[in-house]
């Protein structure tokens, strides 16, 4: 009876896991490149902002 | 012809827009912490995606693959281990959110506010130790993975043009990976990284939730199940010839029931070890320490969590698809064993272009996870070691400069390690033995230093050595002995954390005791740092 309990919930597993991977792939994937898109813009500010105040460094 | 036109389409246009990616970030990084910790920047989903595709290589496929070929479903316990321990840390913040609030880079910065720099130092010593030895087989791995699943020939080499030199096609695979990893790692930083782990972890997703499908709809889930319990009942065995000169004969443990496959021991350092590795494994805490803030940081623990049943049970699957396929057949392939049984499996299963995707996917995870582990140990190498030794701080040219040139000496030890160490056993009991060398210590140490006042340096330092000895031991002893007298993987963690923790209570009361060493406590208000 125990084994039965291990079967039911390895294959709980591997199929919730599969689900997973494949909600994340959607979910994770379109709002990671909407972070990266607001990664970019406020790396692009700072350094526009550090030449902009130090224009003589070089 | 063992790829088609479309596989080898699928995977150039793959390779050339990912290091293209990554070596455009370039622009945007002006110091070491741009360099590091992509500027602090790092949001939710994008340190999701990048702590998932860092966490999955193709060395944990292929081990997490061994463990299920081996043993089937419960090959995958270490997995659920590692998932309800981040969790839980995820949960309550757990180490993480005082950590993130402490402002460091690395942990053994941190060490130094607590206990002084020469803590700091002795803890980047051994953190190195352990981490460069553990990813000493990262390329190896890979380069097999991609020799088995192409249908390559190992014993093919290449002539060097213009010279007398050759490279085996498993030289030449672990070297070609290589140059692409370091040229968008050395140049971009962790900003790069991002990138590309944003765009491996799109199609590593796309090849896993593929090919497991696959692996199931070709077995057959019931079958699959019954087929475990028949192979471990029957006593079915397979012969590993992977080293040459030498036989070993594999057969299914219980592959359901965790405790009867490993025992108590081994589950519960496993269980102990996931909650060292979720809280100071360097790769994992190094996103933490890039989150926006400590919110954002459990909350990425908390949603990749789940992630981790997948990384063991997914590959898994497929190792237990390799294991029922080759017993079908009667045996394995000559040169073949419990680690390239998978690749070979898939070469058989996957067709054109599917193919194709499956090694895009497996290149991409390679290259994120090779990526994330280089930059991580230049900067503990960096930070921790070099940094604390200078009289005065280098000026930000040479910091990248040094950084970027750390990345590039740990890759060729890659090279020459990876083709040169011969695994004594399981993969993954490597890997989780050379870890435990600093994380025994370091989980010590980072749980004293914010959670007990009166821990002290003399406890550290006595933490540092004691919980390195286990583990080292095992790597020298079974390296040398007979099987039959080797230490087993669960003594030599178990010891480490014992003798860490010890060392850290002892040493601090003998410390306080004698009005010696630094404590937590103190640093606080000692300016001397």
């Amino acid at each position: 009876m125990i084994d039965q309990f291990f079967i039911g919930f390895w294959t709980a597993m591997v199929f919730g896991s599969v689900a997973w991977y494949s909600y994340l792939l959607f979910h994770v994937g379109i709002k990671g490149g909407r972070d990266i898109v607001r990664m970019i813009r406020v790396l692009s500010a700072r350094s526009d902002q550090a030449e902009a105040s130090a224009p003589d460094r070089r | 012809m063992t790829l088609a036109t479309i596989d080898w389409i699928i995977i150039v246009v793959y390779l050339v827009g990912c290091v293209a990616a990554g070596i455009w970030m370039r622009r945007y990084v002006r110091n070491v912490e741009d360099f590091a910790v992509a500027g602090r920047e790092m949001d939710l989903n994008l340190g999701v995606a990048s702590l998932a595709a860092t966490e999955v290589g193709i060395v944990t496929v292929m081990y997490t693959a061994e463990n299920g070929f081996k043993n089937g479903l419960a090959g995958a316990t270490p997995g659920l281990l590692g998932c309800i321990m981040m969790l839980l840390v995820g949960l309550t913040g757990f180490v993480i959110v005082p950590l993130r609030n402490a402002g460091v880079i690395t942990i053994p910065e941190l060490f130094e506010k607590r206990f002084g720099k020469r803590v700091r130092w002795l803890a980047g010593v051994v953190v190195i130790l352990g981490g460069v030895l553990n990813m000493g087989i990262f390329l190896r791995l890979g380069g097999d993975f991609l020799m088995y699943v192409s249908g390559l020939d190992p014993k093919y080499t290449i002539q060097v043009p213009g010279t007398d030199f050759q490279l085996s096609m498993l030289e030449a695979m672990m070297t070609g990976l290589l140059i692409l990893v370091l040229i968008y790692t050395a140049l971009g930083g962790m900003l790069s990284v991002l990138i590309t782990d944003y765009l491996q972890f799109l199609v590593m997703g796309t090849g896993i939730v593929v090919t497991s499908v696959l692996v199931i709809w070709n077995v057959g889930w019931s079958n699959l199940i019954h087929g475990l319990w028949e192979a471990h009942t029957s006593g079915v065995r397979l012969t590993d010839t992977s080293i040459p000169g030498q036989t070993t004969e594999i057969t299914m443990a219980h592959p359901f029931n965790p405790i009867r496959t490993f025992g108590w021991g081994w589950v519960t350092w496993q269980a102990m070890l996931s909650i060292a590795i979720v809280t100071t494994w360097q790769t994992t805490i190094a996103r933490v320490l890039s989150a926006r803030d400590a919110k954002t940081a459990k909350s990425i623990y908390r949603r990749t969590s789940f992630y981790y049943v997948g990384r063991f049970g997914l590959p898994g699957l497929w190792g237990i698809g390799a294991f029922l396929y080759f017993t079908s057949k009667g045996g394995l392939p000559e040169g073949a064993g419990s680690l390239t049984a998978m690749p070979a499996y898939l070469h058989t299963i996957l067709g054109p272009g599917l193919l194709g995707i499956v090694i895009a996917a497996m290149l991409a995870a390679e290259m994120s996870t090779d990526s994330g582990y280089l930059l991580t140990w230049a900067t503990v190498i960096y930070n921790d070691i070099i940094s604390p030794c200078l009289r005065k701080p280098m000026p930000p040219w040479a910091k990248l400069l040094t950084v970027r040139l750390l990345v590039l000496a740990i890759g060729a030890f890659l090279v020459f390690y990876g083709l040169w160490y011969q695994l004594p056993g399981a993969a993954w009991d490597y890997l989780a033995v050379t870890g435990n060398i600093y994380m025994a210590s370091l989980f010590t140490l980072l749980v004293a230093a914010l959670y007990w006042p009166r821990a002290n340096s003399w406890g550290a330092i006595a933490a540092i050595i004691l919980g390195a000895i286990g583990p080292i031991t095992f790597l020298v002893v079974n390296a040398i002995v007979e099987k039959q007298h080797q230490i087993s993987p669960e003594t030599a963690g178990w010891s480490a954390f014992g003798m860490a923790f010890a060392g850290m209570i002892f040493g601090s009361l003998i410390g306080n005791a004698l009005g010696k060493g630094r404590t937590a406590s103190s640093a606080e208000t000692n300016k001397e740092s």
